[in-house]
This record gives structure tokens, sequence and C-alpha cells, in this order.
């Protein structure tokens, strides 16, 4: 899995939690008028996923809420659990995607 | 929400008194280079993108010339604010057709510590109801002037 992949990944977490959250927003007092559209752009992103990864990233959103979470300062940010050093960024390279031991989450490096 | 709680998220270097953007895209893209420059958020082009699929879903311009461009993305661990006032306005596609002059900008991780993310923008659509503040918001030079209307009533 190419890096591009898991930012593909990204996006599609941001947009779903965006479309999920679009009446909330509109209550605050935002003009929401896209939803359907955005639909659309959602599936279309979701269609340049492999679907083994789509699967992967579906089910632990259903079980989870986020499927890939961020790290920081070596601590995932699902479920606060630190990371093994050995993961750092130089143990990080040449490895597509790192998944949290603890939670199972898959992971983000913010740094 | 109190509005001290929002001082908090505003820092003084995400405040820009004077914006170049002359596009709506320009200045989603100025705005978040501010983000991008302290290290708030690590990839520039998820968050663009991000900000501008959110725009396809409505304008986020509030009318009256200001807008609150916001979102949540995996790629951050913070919920900050970055402020620019713009003195020629932006075509920002708002309802009342207006050029945003004042623009808000919210950035916030999927899950926020205190799940401030939305009560942030809603206190900042309270405030920029007030045209009062619209107005003092439109000529602030300083960080310090901003904060100062944000916490004063
Ligand atoms: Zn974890």
């Amino acid at each position: 899995m190419g890096n591009s992949e898991l930012e593909q990944l990204i996006s599609l977490q941001d947009l779903d939690l965006m479309i999920e959250e679009s009446e909330e927003v509109e209550k605050l007092g935002f003009s929401i008028t896209g939803v359907s559209q955005l639909k659309i752009a959602r599936e279309e992103l979701a269609a340049k996923i492999s679907k083994p990864l789509l699967y992967r990233y579906e089910r632990l959103r259903k079980k989870l809420k986020r499927a890939i979470v961020p790290v920081k300062n070596d601590i995932c940010l699902g479920c606060f659990l630190h990371q093994p050093t050995s993961i750092g960024a130089q143990g990080r390279e040449g490895v597509d995607l790192f998944t949290c031991e603890n939670c199972g989450r898959m992971l983000y490096w913010l740094d | 929400m109190q509005k001290h709680e929002l001082r908090d998220h505003l820092r003084k270097a995400l405040f820009i008194p004077s914006m170049k953007a002359r596009t709506k895209e320009q200045a989603l893209e100025e705005l978040l280079d501010l983000f991008v420059a302290e290290k708030y958020v690590k990839n520039k082009q998820l968050v663009l993108e991000m900000l501008k699929q959110r725009e396809l879903l409505g304008s986020t311009s509030l009318g009256k010339g200001v807008a609150v461009p916001h979102g949540r993305t995996t790629a951050t661990a913070d919920v900050i604010i970055a402020f620019g006032r713009s003195e020629k306005g932006v075509d920002f596609d708002a309802s009342d057709k207006n050029p945003v002059t004042l623009f808000f900008m919210v950035i916030a991780p999927h899950n926020d510590e205190g799940n401030i993310y939305l009560p942030i923008l809603g206190t900042l659509v309270i405030i920029l109801k007030d045209a009062k503040k619209r107005h003092a918001l439109n000529k602030v030079e300083t960080f310090e002037e901003l904060v100062a209307l944000i916490d004063g009533e």
C-alpha cells in the first residue's frame, strides 16, 4: 500500500464524519445544501481504495467509530497507548501501514 | 461555552490583519498555511481537500461579510482557530452575495478533548451576529485587540 492510499483513507474518514455531523453544524446556523453531492464524492473516493482496505476501514469504523487515528509523541490518540519506540521515524520507513496493538486502529503519524 | 475558552484556541501566529487572497480557494489556503507553518497540521493537501469539500456541503460564509471555514481532520491533534481580515473582501459564495472581510478558520481532530469543537463554532456564530462586534473586528490590527474583542461583552 502506498502512502497515498493511507491519505485516501484519511480523506474518506474526514468526509464520512463531515456527512454525519452536517445536521449538527446546520443547527449552529450554517447553510447546508450539498449533502447528496458530498455523498457522491464519498462514493467516488471509496471506489479508488482497494477492497480489502476499504473493508477493514468500514469494519473498524463500525466497531470503534474511528478507523484511523493520529499518533503524536508516540501516543495512539485512539486509546492513548504509548507505541513501541522501535516504530519511530526510522522504524516506519518502508512499512506501509501500522496498527495499534492495543486498540487495533490504523495509525497516522503527525510527527 | 465561555468566551475565554474560545481565546484559548486562538494563536498569535495564526493571525493575519491583512489577507492577500482574492478568491475563495486562495483564502482557504492562506489561512491553512498558518496551521502548516506552526505544525498544527502535518499534511496541507489533505486538509485543504477537506476544507474544499466542506464548502461543497454549503458555503461556510454566514453572510454580512463573515465566514467560518471549518472541519475535522485526522491530520491534526488540536482544536485551533486562525483569524484573518481582508480589506477588499473575498467572494465566498455567501447567500447574501457580500464579499467576506472576516475569517475565523477552525480546524479540529475527530475526537477533541471535552467536545469543544461544535460549541466553539456555535460561539463564533453568536459573536459574529453582533453588528458592533463585526464592525470592531473589521478594524483590528493586532492579536491583542482581537483577543480583547472576543473576551469583551
Ligand atoms: Zn490505540
